[in-house]
């Protein structure tokens, strides 16, 4: 898994701009898929029908960016976020643009960092001039902060995007694994999560699943001075009680617990107040979805690297196909 | 003149009879079918069955104010419909309910103020509507709890070709969309005319859930700031630089393929066009693009110069591009220059 | 007075504990109480208890769907801390002000009872009783051995109030939850009433959950029942001195009507001219955008639903003293079944008509 997880986290894949990812994402599922599609909003979409009810694996598959706004006459750019951005963080790093053009942030002189915001960035690409930089960027061009994947220990990854290719490389694996026994699953990649999961919201209207497991990060809380938070890297993925977005149904709740019990996983408690997930908006698409969710501890999730543990990846993917195998029975 | 009917017209949001009913009268002779639904949209449609299902949106509510409470001195507190700065309130008359009452926004004279005071703006609730009304019961001969109001505000051509009203945002946008439906295309084509986009994109989420247009657009007004002071990048965009594209803002993120027609079809045509150069604010397309299994398309807007305030500015001539180029798009689409 | 035909139900409901998707106990002695009008009890995915009662209108009867939130803010356990004292963050909207002190019940493996610790005035320093406790400083102390507390509670449990209900002076009633279960009451009061008139509509009385984060319950369930007329009943607020007059209603005034954009005019006509008619007093609430109740969901779901709003005034909001008139539920139940009994298929057919 940790080649897959590597391999997903090299993609520049900003909120918006997951088609080309998409293709690689699915890359990986379609040989054992009935039908494989990119929808109008950028969700990547592989079906697999068979026996039982119908089941969605949903990992968002975008990350958070910026956004080129304006090209100034000497070539510099200016940006927007994708998503939360943390100005400060992006002082002095490097981004790469969906087009692989490179540049390095900067930051206007004499402001303090607390003041901080993104009208105060540029990103200079060595442009001299405007007509130079539009040769090589334009406006609505988006890219990402440049951190390599890197193994601190055996068993930990830091890097840029491993929120979520953690989740994508469980989903891809989940998803051979359910539908090489002839379960009736879909996977989706969803698109745009980092702007409000806006991708899960219509894909769960075109797939209406019976149940559906968000697959996602949560923040460790086992950091210096963190803040009040149980959840512990390397202690097992953590079943989802609620997030800002949902609050995950009693019965399914118990049904991921029960599971993990049958799968021999260890496993934590989800409660991110304000965390946002595709589960919420999956959850009130139409009448009414089940949803779960299982997420896989990290460290420092929001920034522009995270670090997250490959042992939970491992044992998130046991827990979600015992809870697909087990649905509904 | 269309653009001074339609924003001298009255339609906080939830309040759009007045302009519904205008725009109603202007289009009825040139289209096949029109209808409302029941949060109040008005939507418009031909009769062509074939080829993909375009829907041209325009909102026709405007920010307005509502009368929540009368005074024993027969003075009217208010509260908001919409984003309304309260700093742009003071000193400006307003037009309330259907009769179009005058009132007037006033404030503590600056000789009675202290120098502290003065430099702190006014909140709304420190601000009154005079209608000169003796006391709370001659007030309430005229006026109930609930009337609504807009800016008393003409539209007046000034400047090099330009425009100052109230309501460009989005009355503009109406004004394109009935020029617009004038015209006869072979492509089946829903123009909406939405409510309620002031207080949250809300005829349109209906709009949307109803219409499952295959490709929508939403025509608007935006923010433009290209004043005094203003750095290129917070300027959003440049009047008469053109109809502006959206590439970001706070509820989409423009779907990369269709932006890239619009802008081939208006440089084919020689249409100037810029991009809208902000995240902040949003148009109906925020919310008709995430209905059901999602729509793909995206937003032409024609900058307006202090949105949201009593006098807002726009170029003429970005009037007449946005409905030059909303026209070449929709031909451009029946003609099959674009697939889904 | 008028006939309180609820009221023991409604003390019923209110001694129950339900927070945000975990309505489930409140919810069973909701279907209880719908059952004596309906056998026609459904609940949907999200928890929503859906009742039916059918008008005389047959297949092309009116629908009109009444929706009373049944969930309780509450608190939910973060953290475990030494010593067995627990964390919690905010379920709902709780001023954590009101909080200190407070008894609260813990839905763990057991149902334990426990209270919000406060520091004794002895050992708090003039400048610490200037400031108020957030609620990520606050703890509940279970008081047991944290070896025991570990046993028995998990991340994720959930936490209410406890609250005796008491019955006040004319007719009030002070307790936790009167937001929103004396909605529920209005319902079931609506539905006795309507016994006694005909009515060509039918009537899909639904107790909604999840409304005290966003409306959730509202959303599925409206998109589920797809009705011609959605009326959301929920409090509102009643006077205090300090707050704005358009905020501010009268306890034993009348149900407290809502208008602005969210509401559609004709239900709002409607139900202020039923109340005129019928000399049901009644409050006039204004809203300028998407109000703070489930009418918000409604007026947006699929190709928008036509929507009303009503509610009674209650005073100290969230708080666990919540005061409310029994006198405004009966008043709100008739004026909506009048409504009812009032509305034709002509009358739902001109709703998009403008």
């Amino acid at each position: 898994m940790k080649d897959l997880i590597t391999q997903l986290a090299q993609a520049v894949a900003p909120s918006g701009s997951e088609r080309q990812f998409q293709e690689t994402l699915l890359s990986y599922v379609k040989d054992l898929a009935d039908e494989v599609k990119i929808d109008r909003l950028g969700n990547g979409i592989a079906r697999k029908h068979g026996d039982g009810p119908h089941i969605v694996l949903a990992a968002h598959a975008d990350e958070q960016g910026v956004m080129v706004i304006d090209i100034d006459d000497h070539g510099f750019l200016r940006i927007i976020g994708i998503g939360e951005q943390t100005p400060s963080l992006l002082v002095g790093r490097s981004v790469r643009f969906t087009n692989d053009e490179i540049g390095v942030v900067g930051a206007e002189d004499d402001v303090k960092v607390q003041d901080l915001t993104l009208d105060h960035l540029y990103i200079d690409i060595g442009a001299a001039t405007k007509e130079e930089a539009q040769k090589r960027v334009h406006i609505g061009l988006s890219g990402v902060v440049v951190e390599p994947v890197v193994s601190l220990t055996d068993h930990l990854l830091t890097g840029r995007a491993l929120d979520n290719r953690v989740g994508c490389a469980i989903a891809i694996e989940a998803f051979r694994e359910a539908a090489q026994k002839g379960l009736n699953v879909s996977v989706v990649f969803t698109a745009q999560n980092a702007v409000g999961a806006r991708g899960a919201k219509t894909a769960a209207y075109q797939l209406e699943p019976d149940f559906a497991i968000v697959i996602d990060a949560t923040p460790a809380g086992d950091t210096p001075e963190a803040s009040r938070n149980d959840i512990q890297l390397g202690a097992g993925p953590a079943v989802k009680i609620m997030d800002s977005s949902t609050i995950v149904p009693i019965a399914v709740k118990d049904h991921l617990i029960e599971s993990a019990e049958r799968a021999g996983v260890q496993i934590q408690y989800e409660v991110w107040t304000k965390g946002r997930s595709d589960a919420g908006n999956i959850q009130l698409s139409v009448d009414g979805i089940l949803v779960g969710g299982v997420s896989y501890p990290a460290r420092y999730t929001g920034r522009t690297s995270t670090v997250v543990d490959l042992r939970d990846a491992k044992a998130a993917l046991d827990l979600v196909l015992e809870a697909v195998r087990s649905f509904g029975q | 003149m269309l653009l001074k009917t339609l924003t001298e017209a009255m339609g906080p949001s939830g309040f759009e009879d007045e302009i519904r009913n205008l725009i109603r009268e202007e289009v009825s002779p040139h289209v096949a079918k029109m209808y409302t639904d029941v949060l109040g949209s008005l939507y418009c449609e031909n009769t062509v069955q074939t080829g993909p299902r375009i829907m041209l949106d325009a909102h026709m509510d405007e920010v307005g104010l509502m009368i929540v409470h009368i005074e024993e001195n027969g003075l009217l507190r208010f509260k908001p419909i919409g984003g309304i700065d309260p700093r742009v309130l003071v000193s400006k008359p307003v037009q309330i309910g259907t009769e179009k009452r005058f009132g007037v926004i006033g404030a503590k004279p600056i000789h009675l103020q202290s120098p502290d005071e003065r430099t702190k703006p006014l909140g709304i609730n420190q601000l009154y509507i005079d209608i000169g009304a003796k006391d709370k019961k001659d007030a309430e001969q005229v006026v109930k709890l609930g009337d609504v109001c807009v800016f008393a505000t003409r539209y007046e051509e000034l400047g090099d070709n330009c425009a100052k009203a109230k309501s460009f945002d989005d009355r503009v946008g109406c004004a394109i969309l009935i020029e617009t439906l004038k015209k006869q295309f072979q492509v089946p084509l829903v123009g909406a005319f939405t409510v309620q986009e002031e207080v949250g994109l809300r005829g349109a989420t209906a709009a949307g859930y109803r219409v499952q247009p295959d490709i929508a657009i939403a025509l608007e007004g935006t923010v433009c700031f290209d004043v005094v002071g203003a750095p290129s990048h917070g300027q959003s965009t440049v009047l008469g630089g053109g109809p502006a594209l959206t590439v970001q803002d706070s509820q989409t993120i423009a779907d990369r393929a269709f932006l890239e027609f619009m802008i081939s079809v208006a440089e084919k045509h020689n249409i100037p066009y810029q991009l809208r150069r902000v995240k902040g604010g949003s148009n109906d397309f925020g919310a008709i693009h995430k209905t059901r299994d999602g729509v793909i398309g995206g937003g032409i807007s024609v900058p307006v110069r202090y949105i949201h305030a009593p006098a807002q500015i726009i170029s003429l001539e970005d009037y007449q591009n946005a409905i030059l180029l909303t026209e070449a798009i929709v031909r451009a689409i029946s003609e099959g220059g674009f697939t889904i | 007075m008028e006939r309180e035909n609820h009221k023991e139900t409604l003390l019923h409901l209110l001694s129950g504990h339900g927070g945000p998707g975990f309505e489930e106990a409140v919810a069973s002695k909701v279907r209880t109480a719908f059952s004596e009008y309906t056998s026609e009890i459904r609940t949907d995915t999200l928890g929503n208890v859906i009742a039916t009662v059918h008008g005389f209108g047959g297949k092309s009867a009116p629908s009109i769907m009444l929706s009373a939130h049944m969930d309780e803010i509450a608190l939910v356990v973060t953290k475990i801390e030494a010593g067995g004292f627990l964390r919690v963050a905010q379920s709902g909207g709780f001023d954590p002000r009101t909080l200190v002190g407070q008894e609260v019940v813990v839905h763990s493996r057991e149902t334990l009872r426990g209270v919000i610790g406060s520091k004794p005035p002895h050992l708090t320093s003039p400048e610490e009783r200037k400031k108020a406790a957030p609620l990520e400083d606050l703890y509940i102390d279970v008081a047991m051995a944290e070896e025991r507390v570990r046993s028995l509670v998990r991340v994720g449990d959930r936490v209410t109030l406890h609250r005796e209900t008491m019955e006040l002076l004319n007719h009030r009633v002070s307790g936790k939850a009167l937001d929103n279960r004396t909605s529920i009451a209005i319902i079931l009061e609506t539905l006795k009433y309507l016994q006694g008139l005909k009515h060509q509509a039918d009537v899909i009385a639904v107790a909604s959950v999840q409304e005290e984060v966003g409306m959730r319950g509202a959303a599925t369930a409206a998109y589920g029942v797809n009705p011609d007329i959605a009326i959301a009943i929920d409090v509102t607020f009643a006077d205090m001195p300090g707050q704005d007059p358009d905020e501010s209603f009268k306890l034993g005034a009348g149900p407290a009507v809502s208008f602005g954009p969210n509401i559609h005019p004709k239900v709002f006509r409607g139900l202020r001219d039923t109340a005129d008619k019928n000399g049901i007093p009644y409050q006039l609430e204004l809203s300028q955008g998407p109000t703070g109740t489930d009418g918000a969901a409604f007026q947006i779901a699929r190709r928008g639903l036509a929507t009303g709003v009503i509610g009674i005034a209650i005073r100290y909001m969230h708080c666990s003293v919540e005061t409310g008139s029994y006198d405004d539920i009966v008043s709100c139940g008739r004026l909506l079944a009048h409504y009812i009994a009032s509305i034709t298929t002509e009358d739902v057919e001109g709703l998009s008509c403008y």
